[in-house]
């Protein structure tokens, strides 16, 4: 906590590496590991303010406030929910989120979209707007939508998050796991990421798809054996979310090198909580 | 390896004197050719020797080593050897430059951790005040002038635009999208994922061979590095095998580097799209590039091909 709280810019925001640029998604995952520590002090103050001045027009955030394109870090933004970035600010980022799906390559499901004129039953998020959907951006995007779905209902919003489901069960590798969401290319499967299965099980909570349980497998047999802070953060929170992780699994002891793995690995460390699903 | 020559130290001046390292009419593009089996000792000389072949004035200047770190996968050929990395490293620093270095992986994020497993951190002293993650640093968008992809602009990482010099060092590896990475294809790494995402799925919207060919026209400070002495084959560049071609191969002209590994790799150069879109009539390169230490046909290996890109393979009579 500390840490974290000493490396936040004097702007509010916090960089990804100390002493650098302050930027979105460090800033969002930040935020969510001091406000679920305790009561919200003055440094929460500063970086909500320096968050909701970065919002651009659209409802949607950018990577960094010197890029002009909203993108996927607005899912992480919105994980703070109504309460931290206020009701206006909040719904403008729920909105943009709804709006974005994944382009697709294939010229026949193009056709079939562009004569619909709706999205495919099964698209997620894509990382940057006008590319494919991938993994880690439907999971988030997920998680920040499951957030407004518990408080209101929303047909759209319901529809968003099993489109959502569907495109993470369609896009499992074969050993079980995700990666960042081509499970095959030219015909060869690919193998998975504990970092992508974890926020996949998160975003797939409460799913029942015999597909999770093979993840949840695959999960637990990398837990002992990661090499990533990120990744065993996210395996804990996936597997946790499933009721899956393992209460006396002897973990590595991995040192968080960016700041959004320090919030992500205090996240995960919310003895019995599980942050993201609140 | 065979002393510089007249032409050779010609054609060396005048691409310096040009401040240019894209391959131009005129001087032949000097490629050089090492024949290291294995990562050792040695290798630290060879990159000394291969220095002063191209004779790179550096001193005083900030030079950014860009290898290709891609999985956590010690015992693949899947990343840049860290023995090479630091035998560059090295070799810059003693003709006095400011060494640093940077990689932007496209799939996995935790790249401290990856270069931890690929050894990195153990075989270069104090790795992680020198390395610089380019998929999280500071951005600068580029305005691409005449692009070959669909870009107009693109941000790209502040360390490798505000070096004197990028040293692309990438693995010797064929490529399931554009048939062979080498020292072009490795400037990807210079995309920040921060802002586009892992992978950097624009890229391939925007068509990669000719995001390469952007890439590499937007990047004129340049010199390569490419390490072939265990390169990969068949399903590159993640799932292949190892291929032990037992080379490095360097030089200022990416483009010509990466026309002479397609050479030792057994695959034409001329079928190789980004390199056409790169510099035009490929043959061309071919036949003007001057290689210095080992000949192609010396060092010449059969990289298996994956079934579909089995037409590039290199046809010889």
């Amino acid at each position: 906590m500390v840490s974290l709280l000493e490396s936040q810019n004097h702007d509010g925001g916090w960089p990804y590496q100390r002493g650098g640029p302050s930027w979105t998604e460090p800033t969002a995952y930040a935020l969510l590991a001091v406000i679920a520590q305790g009561p919200v002090g003055e440094p929460v103050e500063r970086g909500l303010r320096w968050l909701c001045a970065a919002q651009l027009q659209d409802g949607g955030w950018p990577p960094q406030p010197a890029i002009g394109q909203s993108a996927w870090v607005t899912a992480v933004a919105a994980l703070l929910g109504p309460a931290a970035l206020g009701g206006d600010a909040y719904r403008r980022a729920i909105r943009w989120i709804v709006r974005q799906t994944g382009a697709d390559t294939n010229m026949l499901s193009r056709v079939r979209q562009f004569l619909t004129g709706g999205p495919q039953s099964d698209t997620g998020w894509p990382w940057y707007p006008g590319t494919s959907a991938w993994v880690t951006p439907t999971a988030l995007s997920m998680l920040a939508l499951r957030k407004v779905a518990r408080s209101a209902e929303s047909p759209q919003i319901a529809a968003r998050l099993d489109m959502g489901a569907a495109y993470l069960l369609r896009h499992t590798c074969a050993d079980g796991g995700w990666n960042h969401g081509a499970s095959r290319t030219l015909g060869y499967g690919a193998r998975s990421y504990p970092e992508t299965t974890g926020v996949a099980l998160l975003a797939l909570s409460g799913n029942r798809s015999p597909e999770i349980r093979q993840a949840c497998r695959w999960a637990q047999a990398q837990l002992p054996g990661c090499r990533s802070s990120e990744a065993q953060s996210w395996l804990r929170l996936g597997l946790r979310a499933h009721g899956q992780l393992p209460p006396d699994a002897p973990l590595p002891v991995l040192t968080p090198r960016t700041i959004q793995n320090t919030a992500l690995a205090m996240l995960a460390s919310a003895a019995g909580r599980n942050p993201f699903l609140e | 390896m065979a002393g510089l020559n007249r032409r050779e130290f010609l054609a060396g001046s005048a691409v310096t004197l040009a401040g240019c390292s894209r391959r131009r009419a005129g001087p032949p593009a000097l490629v050089s050719i090492v024949r290291r089996p294995d990562y050792t000792q040695e290798l630290y000389g060879d990159l000394r020797r291969v220095l002063a072949e191209h004779r790179l004035h550096v001193r005083g200047k900030r030079v950014l080593l860009k290898p290709n770190l891609v999985e956590f996968e010690p015992d693949s050929p899947i990343n840049t050897h860290p023995v090479l990395v630091h035998a560059a490293l090295e070799a810059f620093r003693e003709l006095g430059a400011e060494v640093t270095i940077g990689e932007g992986p496209g799939h996995r994020r935790n790249t401290l951790d990856m270069a931890e497993a690929a050894g990195y951190f153990e075989t270069i002293p104090r790795f992680e005040e020198i390395f610089t993650d380019l998929n999280l640093d500071r951005v600068a968008e580029i305005r691409l002038a005449h692009p070959h992809s669909r870009l107009r602009s693109v941000y790209l990482a502040q360390a490798a635009l505000s070096c004197d010099l990028l040293v692309s060092m990438p693995k010797m590896k064929t490529h399931h999208w554009v048939g062979a990475t080498l020292s072009m294809k490795n400037l990807f790494g210079i995309v920040p994922g921060g802002v586009y995402g892992w992978p950097k799925n624009i890229l391939h919207w925007a068509g990669i061979p000719e995001c390469v060919a952007d890439l590499y026209r937007a990047l004129p400070r340049h010199f390569a590095i490419v390490d072939g002495i265990v390169g990969m084959e068949g399903n590159g560049p993640i799932q292949g095998t190892a291929k032990r071609a037992g080379v490095v191969v360097a030089g200022r002209d990416l483009a010509a580097v990466d026309a002479s590994c397609c050479q030792i790799m057994s695959i034409d150069p001329a079928k190789i799209e980004y390199l056409k879109l790169a510099v035009g009539d490929v043959e061309e390169l071919v036949g003007s590039i001057h290689q210095i230490g080992e000949s192609v046909q010396s060092v010449r290996t059969r990289f298996e091909l994956m079934p579909e890109w089995q037409e590039i393979a290199e046809r010889r009579a």
